[in-house]
């Protein structure tokens, strides 16, 4: 019986669906996580009676086939690539990107990796670094004792040195931008990297070409809205249910079938 | 076998096989742009079995299954990329065996700017595929499917195409195949007709039009239907041995 198979693909289906799900709970507070959600398509059909062919010699066609379904297959797990929510900090090295781009950061391997998550800190060299340490390009040092950091909406980093009373612009970070920013793989610690789906990068500045402008004492929060997230997750349980009921229906007339014969 | 025995086992083959279409409706319950099937059956009058008193005997066969294109519940999703339409409309998908329709329209853009499906098929426009620019921000998808978006730094809007949107009259619809991930094929000589009597909602996708209460109410109908049926050619079976023994018990 083909259907215990094809509800068999519908579980599976929906226990993606539950991890996906659960995958953006668990990051609600993640800063600039960006939430994804399961794709599904319907399955290879099998044509036992193929509409339109011939049922005699007079060249009458069938109107309606039998067409049945094999079940459900998943897509893709694409990210939903909108802004989240900024909230204020204070902190000076806190910067949120308010628009499309992302923060470009060499990764200790010589590699870039991009990221929308701003929490950026100090290392012991003055350099502005991730939580990880690396460097955020185009690595701006901050001279020691200085006053003042300020980082633009363009992303121009000043200071005030010290002993001075006007400040000196020291650098300006760059924002990368990807046609594609679905197709970015996901590497964990808020990371992506580039892919062929991607497109290649696109180096610019903060507030031009269509990049966004950076906010600074501000993080982005996860776009994830827990209300529609919770609600995925109920419609996903209940289809679970729904196939396990139809695996327990075709086992009973299975059931039914072999108790026939004594 | 007796004729009964024969009618009985017509109708287990044909729930068979409405279960499966259930159980495929099932499945995709949560799938984007879902059209649920039904089946038909239709009577089968035997040209040679005839009862003793010579009246003809009928069978159930399954006789097609059928795609109930009715609106799908609309999810409001957020993305810029996800279309629903409003109507009777299908998006065209051109893929390697031809173009195909399709009601799911979680778009994505593919590596050089195409806007395609979720599988990497390219999405039609009136002219050709739709092509967007790296520099091109805040798209913005119109009622009746243009594509605009605002280029660079540039406050104004620049069209990058229009959605195809078509749609089939009610007996060409009747007989669309579905031909797997979400997509249907036009049979050989049908071709679509521009629709515009749609509404492209952008910011939401539509969701699959299985209804699980319906879906589960067909369910437990076929798994009784079944079990009656078993029951029925068990009681054949068994009025057959006690005759057989009955008839044969030669007294002593």
């Amino acid at each position: 019986m083909r259907a215990l198979y094809t509800a068999a693909t519908g579980m599976m289906a929906q226990e993606l669906n539950v991890q996906v799900i659960s995958n953006n709970i668990a990051n609600m507070r993640t800063t600039g996580y960006k939430r994804q959600r399961a794709e599904f398509q319907d399955l290879l059909y099998e044509h036992v009676k193929r509409i339109g062919t011939q049922t005699s010699d007079q060249g009458n066609i069938l109107p309606v086939g039998v067409d049945l379904g094999s079940g459900v297959k998943t897509v893709g797990t694409p990210r939903l690539m909108s802004q989240g929510t900024l909230s204020p900090t204070g902190s000076p090295l806190d910067l949120a990107i308010r628009g499309d781009g992302f923060f470009k950061i060499q990764l200790p391997d010589g590699t870039y990796s991009y990221t929308r998550d701003g929490s950026f800190q100090m290392d012991a060299q003055g350099r502005i670094v991730t939580v990880q340490g690396s460097v955020v390009q185009p690595g701006i040092t901050i001279p020691q004792n200085s006053t003042g950091l300020t980082i633009n909406s363009q992303g121009q980093v000043s200071v005030v040195p010290q002993g001075q009373t006007t400040p000196t612009v020291l650098g300006q970070l760059t924002l990368t931008r990807f046609i594609n920013n679905a197709g970015l793989l996901s590497v964990g610690d808020n990371m992506f990297t580039e892919t062929p789906a991607s497109g290649t990068p696109q180096d610019g500045l903060p507030n031009t070409d269509g990049a966004g402008d950076i906010q600074q004492g501000n993080l982005e929060s996860a776009n994830v809205e827990a209300v529609s997230e919770i609600s995925d997750l109920i419609a996903a349980q209940r289809a679970y249910e729904m196939n396990g009921k139809v695996i327990t229906a075709a086992d009973q007339m299975l059931q039914s079938t072999a108790n026939m014969m004594r | 076998m007796s004729n009964s025995a024969l009618v009985g086992l017509s109708r287990q083959v044909a729930l068979g096989r409405e279960l499966d279409v259930v159980a495929n409706n099932i499945a995709n319950m949560n799938t984007t742009g879902f059209k649920a099937d039904g089946s038909i059956f239709e009577e089968y009058l035997s040209p040679t079995a005839r009862t003793p008193a010579d009246s003809k005997i009928s069978f159930v066969r399954d006789r097609g299954t059928w795609h109930d294109m009715t609106q799908g519940p609309t999810q409001h999703t957020g993305n810029p990329l996800d279309v629903a339409i409003d109507g009777k409309g299908f998006l065209v998908v051109q893929t390697p065996r031809g173009e195909r329709y399709t009601r799911n329209g979680s778009l994505q853009i593919g590596p050089t700017g195409n806007l395609m499906t979720a599988d990497g098929f390219p999405i039609v426009g009136d002219s050709g595929p739709i092509t967007l620019q790296p520099t091109d921000r805040q798209i913005s998808i119109a009622e009746d499917g243009t594509v605009s978006v605002r280029e660079g730094t540039s406050t104004a809007d620049t069209q990058r195409g229009k959605l195809r949107v078509v749609s089939f009259d009610d007996a060409q619809r009747m007989r669309l195949t579905k031909d797997g991930s979400g997509t249907f094929a036009a049979p050989a000589g049908v071709t679509p007709q521009p629709e515009t009597n749609v509404r492209v909602i952008q910011g939401a996708v539509e969701k699959s039009n299985v209804r699980g209460v319906v879906e589960i109410t067909r369910m437990i109908e076929i798994t009784r239907s079944y079990t009656q049926l078993s029951a029925m050619l068990q009681q054949q079976s068994d009025m057959r041995t006690n005759a057989i023994g009955k008839l044969a018990d030669v007294p002593a």
